[in-house]
């Protein structure tokens, strides 16, 4: 096992791009391979030891015995751990733009915020973020239409909006709240919202899952309520509680799921009859189904 | 400055020269007899020298490209590169920016390339880019197939007027020749409609497409233009569209071609564009075939039409193109994002990303059938290598291209091996053609009848006087077979050797070394002044109420010319 530790000693104003510095690259070097080297920054290179502390501890034979910590604010460091497949990568701090972005395998872990486009067109591996992510978590690059296809994303504080746009595999759990258009024009995987969302999930989508646990603010006309579901499999996973369960987005013909908590959701049903603890859906959307 | 390009094996089609050991000379630009003993010697022993790639037909400056990159910032992020003291950095890959498709044409060893669609309305913009481009001249052609001006004297068969119009709006476009694409389809659009076949007619101008290209033909020659009219027939994409291919070249077999001194250089009278795409049979996309067989036939017995073939290279790449109908179908095809623009009483627009992939039957289909056009047809001098940029595929592709023409194994393993679909296979007789390009054929494909079709003399050729225009490739032709090395010819023409262009050297061993701007080539007619101001008079009051800019702003000035070089016709 090779760890390489990064101690910030000064966060530039110009932002650094970390897409050379990934295990994959890096699992040969040595301490003075690290001084050698001159990143990024802005149209032009700086030595990398202009920025951090770098101490290197232990051997690694593939990308996969590598661990590679920051310690510090990395908030102006973009592209840390972009299209890297094995390793590790823990972040003690925030993080910029396109975190684990294409990243293929492997595990990254940021114990602060993240700038926008976290995770983008992920295709494995895993990413843990504990703060808040902004726009794009999970989504395609601008203008693609093929987003992330695999690994999972857990952001456990509140993520920004377009999450998991044009989403085509891969598992994405917010335990925060989530802004609007979570999961537009995805066709596959599944988005899973513990907290409250604001508008609009699953614009244009066309098949898929979105799980929300809190409350929606308002969802769109393309969804037509189907059933109430108690305890639903999705994906081989069996989701606790009772949901109601949408199909979507009919503008695109489409067949995706979204499932409201029927708790909290109760005024998205079109007619609704209490008779002891059963919830009976007797909307007039049914006739659509 | 004078050089000696020493030893090299010379390929000049346009001289007869197949394959000779000699030296070539020039001095300031260009190609002399013989230079002092003062002059600097490049040694090129054994490395093939062509004169400089001409491109007939590609899409690389004007506002439909500015619109290409919007749309698709995903296709900007392939192909970065970070910039050296020589070049700025590079993106994009089927939409380069502007100064990359400059780097990447010089790296190839091209220095003319065609912009082939100019609405006049956007031609300001058009010039605006062609200024950014470097390295490559470029001649620009203006579009008028959907002109409601155009429509309007084709109408009436007033073919001086006609021709009068033609002169003035290359004057004020700063456009080389006569661009015609989808003839009364773009407009038909804009009412929601397109015209199907040569002989349907434009909803309320009562014109069929036929009667345009027609009067169109006719006043291009009176005019006697370098170039000859450059079509993009209707139907294009369409399944079954080769009888409306072959009609639309037919019916300019009795245009006479001019006899003036400036259209001299050219034998054709009509040059249609990407080929492939107007050569489908069958009637809609599961029962489709090729029509190369007939089109070549035709091409075969016809004295007086030219063609480029817009080769499908298997890329993911985007379409655009004035042919705004056949976006929207496109469109209704695979799904994805599009985009239309109408440009105001001139014409349309579309733009749709496509993904050519070797597993998919109609890309091969459409392989197959662009291939059967280059082996089918016999005389080189009548067809183009364009992959129709970047409709078919991206220009870097143009290499790999002539590594296929080169080597009919490497054909047959991609058919044998079902690298690609079977369809390629089964719908197309490209297995069966053992015809395979020698390097003078490629040199006539790529640079002389290039040169020929679009009227330029000093370009294309290593003739004494002509631009020292030369491309050095690191190939010796004498001990080397491309058939059995098509990976090798394809890495060669990717990367040149030397580019010199106008007697600078661009590129040395497939680096840009040096930069240059670009220039502009334009038409100007001279001797009709009279019917200029006779018909922009009489084209005012339409011009007042239709257009939504004012005539002042309408004119390309010359301060928005990147050094541009004027063809005078008399």
């Amino acid at each position: 096992m090779k760890t390489i530790t990064f101690d910030v000693k000064k966060r530039n104003q110009i932002a650094l791009e970390f897409d050379e510095i990934i295990p994959d690259t890096i699992y040969t070097w040595e301490a003075e391979d690290f001084d050698k080297y001159a990143v990024p920054v802005g149209n032009s290179r700086f030595p990398l030891t202009d920025f951090f502390d770098i101490t290197v501890e232990g051997t690694a034979d593939s990308p996969a015995d590598v661990k590679m910590v920051f310690n510090g604010d990395c908030g102006r460091v973009k592209y840390i751990g972009n299209k890297m497949s094995a390793g590790e990568i823990i972040v003690n701090g925030d993080a910029d733009l396109h975190a684990g972005a294409e990243m293929s395998g492997g595990k990254m872990t940021v114990m602060g915020n993240v700038e926008a486009h976290a995770g983008r067109e992920m295709s494995g591996g895993e990413l843990e973020i504990y703060g808040n992510t902004k726009e794009f978590t999970g989504a395609s690059y601008i203008g693609e239409w093929r987003g992330m296809t695999g690994g999972k994303i857990t952001v456990h504080g509140n993520v920004g909006k377009q999450c998991g746009e044009c989403l085509t595999g891969g598992h994405i759990h917010v335990l925060g709240d989530c802004d609007i258009l979570a999961g537009i024009h995805m066709t596959k995987g599944v988005i899973e919202i513990d907290g409250n969302v604001n508008r609009w999930p699953g614009g244009q989508m066309k098949n898929g899952n979105i799980i929300i646990h809190g409350k929606l603010g308002r969802l769109l006309e393309g969804f037509v309520e189907e059933d109430i579901v108690t305890d639903p499999q999705i994906d081989g996973e069996i989701y606790k509680g009772r949901y109601i369960s949408f199909k979507g987005d009919i503008a695109l013909n489409g067949k995706g799921h979204l499932y409201l908590d029927a708790e909290k959701n109760r005024d998205k049903l079109s007619a609704w009859k209490e008779t002891d603890d059963e919830y009976i859906s007797l909307g007039e959307n049914r006739k659509y189904r | 400055m004078e050089y000696i390009l020493k030893n090299g094996i010379v390929y000049d089609p346009a001289n007869e020269v197949n394959g000779e050991k000699k030296d070539v000379y020039f001095k300031d630009g260009k190609i002399v007899e013989d230079v002092s003993s003062a002059a600097k010697v490049i040694d090129v022993t054994d490395k093939i020298v062509m004169p400089a790639g001409v491109d007939t037909h590609a899409h690389i400056a004007g506002p439909k490209l500015v619109l290409g990159r919007l749309y698709r910032p995903e296709d900007s992020r392939r192909g970065v590169t970070q910039k050296t003291k020589v070049e700025r950095g590079e993106s994009g890959f089927s939409i380069p920016s502007c100064p990359t498709t400059g780097y990447r044409y010089s790296r190839m060893g091209y220095g003319t390339v065609c912009e082939a669609a100019m609405p006049p309305l956007e031609a300001k913009h058009t010039h605006e880019e062609i200024g950014i481009i470097p390295n490559i001249d470029v001649n620009p052609l203006t579009l008028f197939g959907n002109n409601w001006i155009v429509m309007e004297l084709a109408k009436e068969g007033d073919i001086d007027g006609l021709a009068a119009f033609i002169s003035a709006w290359l004057k004020i476009t700063k456009g080389y020749g006569v661009k015609i694409v989808n003839p009364c389809g773009s407009e038909a659009w804009g009412w929601g409609m397109n015209v199907h076949g040569y002989n349907d007619s434009a909803p309320y101008f009562d014109v069929s497409s036929k009667e345009v290209v027609r009067a169109l033909a006719k006043a291009n020659e009176k005019l006697g233009l370098p170039h000859s009219i450059h079509i993009h027939p209707n139907d294009l994409g369409h399944p079954g569209n080769t009888p409306t291919t072959l009609e639309t070249l037919d019916s300019l077999k009795d245009i006479v071609k001019s006899t003036k001194k400036s259209a001299s250089v050219r034998d054709q009278t009509v040059h249609c564009c990407h080929m492939h795409f107007h050569s489908y049979s069958g009637t809609n996309w599961r029962n489709a075939g090729s029509g190369a067989p007939e089109v070549a036939k035709f091409m075969n017995h016809c004295k007086y039409a030219t063609g480029d073939v817009g080769q499908v290279t298997f890329d993911e790449t985007t379409t655009m193109t004035a042919d705004a109908p056949m976006e929207y179908d496109l469109y209704r095809l695979s799904g994805l994002k599009w985009v239309n623009a109408d440009i105001e009483c001139e014409t349309a627009a579309g733009i749709i990303p496509c993904i050519y992939s070797k597993k998919a039957p109609v890309s091969a289909l459409q392989w197959g059938i662009g291939m059967e056009l280059f082996l089918l047809i016999d005389n080189p001098w009548q067809i183009n290598l364009t992959t129709d940029h970047p409709n078919a595929g991206p220009f870097t592709r143009y290499p790999r291209i002539i590594s296929w023409l080169m080597s009919a194994p490497k054909r047959n393993q991609m058919i044998e091996s079902h690298e690609i679909h079977k369809w390629a296979e089964k719908r197309t007789m490209v297995a069966s053609i053992d015809r395979e390009y020698d390097f003078y054929d490629i040199a006539t494909i790529t640079r002389a009848a290039n040169a020929k079709i679009h009227g330029f003399h000093d370009r294309g050729n290593l003739s004494v006087g002509s631009n020292a225009d030369i491309a050095v490739y690191d190939i010796n032709p004498n001990d080397f077979d491309p058939s059995k090395n098509p990976d090798a010819v394809e890495r060669a023409f990717s990367r040149a050797k030397y580019t010199i262009k106008d007697g600078q050297i661009m590129v040395k061993d497939g680096e840009i070394v040096s930069t240059k701007p670009s220039h502009v080539i334009w038409s100007n007619v001279k001797g009709m002044e009279e019917q200029e101001k006779d018909i922009i008079d009489k084209v005012m009051p339409f011009f007042k109420q239709y257009y939504s800019v004012k005539w002042e702003n309408y004119k390309v000035h010359d301060h928005f010319l990147s050094n541009p070089i004027r063809v005078d016709v008399e």
